[in-house]
């Protein structure tokens, strides 16, 4: 059944240009409540990955597996939610009306006058670009080959004060693969439904039919 | 059937959404037609002026497509189909209608005219007709009770969170399943997620403690399920059908928009005496049809009403009608959101919001939460947040079980349902004549009683 031939999409772009407008996953410390950003085994003024796992640099409180996990994954539904709130943004400047309400004509724009296009302002594009960056924080040869999305860039409040070299970092992804496999299993879980990741012979060709 | 809700989730595409909205005005137009008696000629362009009166079957919007919440009776516009008004919106004047209850996604039929090409002055809001009850034959009836007519139903319907906001404790569940086995002893339960509520503040904080009787801690939430919930549910006697119905909320499930798919039995390690439904789910005790679906549409209808003897009316039977009037389970349109203040610049009062959770409406699929054969329900179970009840509306019994276990960790409820047999002799069924032949209503509403217990 040639129609429902399913095949990967965009496996090419590089990452760092694939999320530049994912958000960072935050998590909060269970047991100080501080609330930081997780990026990966990278330097961090508030948390390092040790060879136990994921420690608080605040209060040295170490997380448990299901501490990130379940935390990972309300982030994730909530973007999923956020997606399916279906806000519309027209794409006339002039207009930018951002609106929940459809016209029975999709596209048109509900302005008086305006001739804009609306679209789905979280694109599904955007919310599996999301969703690749979290599976990406989790990706041991991602993070051993260093190809994660920098967290802060020279100049920023937060910047890291040390850093981490490339050995340590190489030896800590082996020692918290076990974790990591776990975290990505909660992200494989929501790409594994997520449509856009597979493309149908139809919608390839749909520009040909417009 | 329920493959149909195995669609992958996470592709809105914009003009399939609107395909089915306009679909959705088109499919009350022949009903209105019918009911009246009207002709095609009766009906026009409501948002073109006219002299005359025309009729006009459209959806309630607001006049701005900027307008979210708030609305009242001078904020309400009418929408018209591709057919009837190429899509165009057109504001309406209500003020020669006494009484009314309006919301926005509702498909109305007016009556009225646009004289002066800026607004649709209503005369009259003709109300929808209610679909018809569903049937059986003397023989169906029969065959389903094969002369055991001494036997009454017992049904048990639950609805989720089953943890309070502030801790794991499965007690109070387990403390159920006890008293379901030993003394309720129900022939069948439907529970409703959320089982594991993604939106619970302890996933937020971060603060999942350890598991006491598990020997291997969970490392994810669906292993919080399968280790620690699964194995008190899996206490409930094997004689005792149980039916799970999911909640977008729920952890459990990767298809987090409604129309939502079924949970996967394997997956939560649950033995075979439970089902797993889809949300929304229509299916059949004996002859009684249940219509069940999980979203709160009691809390998210904000109606725009007028009139005393609407207003004085009870708010949930005014929801449930406009549900049954509307053949959907969750007729809101947009779906309501839930969302959290985070901060607010004195410069511009700019509010930002942060997006906590909402009806995640899959709208290209929401045919499926229609009414199923445009039958009514015998029973519709739609929990909420709100408090619980059950009512008869127009013949059907409609139920909120509440939730089982409050925020806070008092004590929520369940709600019990005991039916008569369905018995050709004893004349609490009415006889209808039919094209096929003597068939009856069920009138499950004269024979059923509803108890709403605390756990
Ligand atoms: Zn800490
Ligand atoms: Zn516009």
């Amino acid at each position: 059944n040639g129609i429902d031939t399913l095949q990967p999409l965009e496996t090419t772009v590089a990452d760092i240009e694939r999320f530049k407008d994912s958000s960072a996953l935050e998590l909060t410390c269970p047991n100080c409540a501080n609330k930081f950003l997780f990026g990966g085994i990278i330097a961090s003024n508030f948390y390092t990955m040790c060879y136990n796992g994921l420690q608080c640099k605040n209060c040295e409180h170490i997380f448990s597996p299901l501490q990130i996990t379940s935390q990972l994954e309300r982030c994730i539904r909530s973007h999923i939610s956020l997606y399916y709130a279906g806000w519309l943004v027209c794409d006339d400047k002039t207009c930018g009306t951002v609106t929940r309400q459809i016209s029975v004509f999709g596209k048109r724009c509900l302005s008086d006058g305006c001739t804009g296009v609306m679209r789905y302002k979280y694109s599904d594009k955007k919310l599996y670009n999301q969703l690749l960056y979290f599976d990406s924080l989790f990706d041991c040869e991602k993070n051993k080959n260093q190809l994660l999305k920098p967290l802060y860039h020279s100049g920023d409040i937060d910047y890291p004060i040390s850093s981490l070299n490339e050995s340590s970092i190489k030896v800590l992804s082996e020692q918290n693969r076990d974790l990591f496999e776990t975290n990505r299993s909660v992200v494989q879980k929501y790409l594994s439904d997520c449509a856009r990741r597979y493309v149908d012979l139809g919608s390839i060709f749909e520009f040909m039919r417009e | 059937e329920p493959k149909k809700y195995r669609f992958r989730t996470m592709r809105q595409n914009l003009v399939e959404s609107a395909d089915y909205l306009d679909d959705q005005i088109e499919s009350f137009v022949p009903i209105v037609q019918e009911h009246y008696q009207l002709s095609k000629d009766d009906f026009g362009d409501p948002t073109i002026q006219s002299q005359s009166e025309i009729y006009a079957v459209g959806r309630i919007v607001p006049d701005s497509p900027t307008t979210e919440g708030f609305l009242n009776p001078e904020s309400l516009a009418l929408e018209t189909s591709r057919i009837s008004g190429i899509g165009r919106r057109i504001s309406l004047n209500l003020t020669e209608v006494n009484d009314f209850s309006l919301f926005c996604g509702q498909i109305v039929a007016l009556k009225g005219k646009n004289v002066s090409g800026d607004y649709f002055l209503v005369t009259e809001i003709l109300s929808l007709p209610y679909p018809n009850s569903p049937v059986s034959t003397t023989e169906d009836i029969q065959k389903l009770y094969n002369g055991k007519t001494d036997r009454t139903s017992k049904i048990i319907v639950t609805s989720g969170p089953y943890t309070p906001a502030t801790s794991f404790d499965l007690t109070y569940l387990a403390e159920f399943v006890d008293k379901v086995n030993t003394s309720i002893k129900p022939h069948a339960i439907v529970m409703f997620g959320p089982f594991i509520d993604v939106t619970n503040p302890l996933i937020a904080s971060g603060n999942l403690p350890n598991f006491p009787n598990v020997k291997v801690q969970p490392k994810t939430l669906d292993e919080v399920f399968s280790k620690v919930i699964a194995p008190i549910l899996s206490q409930i006697n094997s004689k005792i059908q149980v039916v799970l119905i999911p909640s977008t909320r729920d952890a459990l499930t990767k298809h987090a928009a409604y129309p939502q798919d079924s949970f996967n039995r394997n997956i939560l390690q649950l033995p075979k005496n439970f089902k797993c439904f889809a949300n929304p789910a229509t299916f059949q005790i004996n002859e009684s049809f249940f219509g069940c679906s999980n979203v709160d549409v009691f809390k998210d209808m904000k109606e725009v009403t007028k009139g005393g003897t609407i207003t004085l009316r009870n708010r949930f039977d005014r929801i449930s009608e406009h549900v049954l009037n509307q053949r959907r389970f969750y007729p809101v349109f947009p779906g309501g959101i839930k969302k959290k203040l985070i901060s607010s610049s004195d410069s511009k009062d700019k509010k930002i919001y942060e997006h906590l959770s909402g009806a995640d409406l899959e709208v290209a699929y929401l045919g499926l939460t229609e009414f199923v054969s445009s039958f009514t329900p015998d029973v519709m179970i739609i929990p909420s947040e709100l408090q619980q009840f059950a009512r008869v509306i127009q013949n059907v019994i409609v139920i909120n079980p509440g939730v089982f276990v409050k925020a806070t960790g008092v004590r929520g409820s369940y709600a019990q349902l005991s039916i008569l047999p369905a018995n050709i002799d004893d004349g609490k069924l009415t006889k209808v004549e039919s094209p096929d032949g003597e068939v009856y209503l069920h009138n499950v509403w004269k024979r059923a009683r509803v108890d709403l217990i605390t756990i």
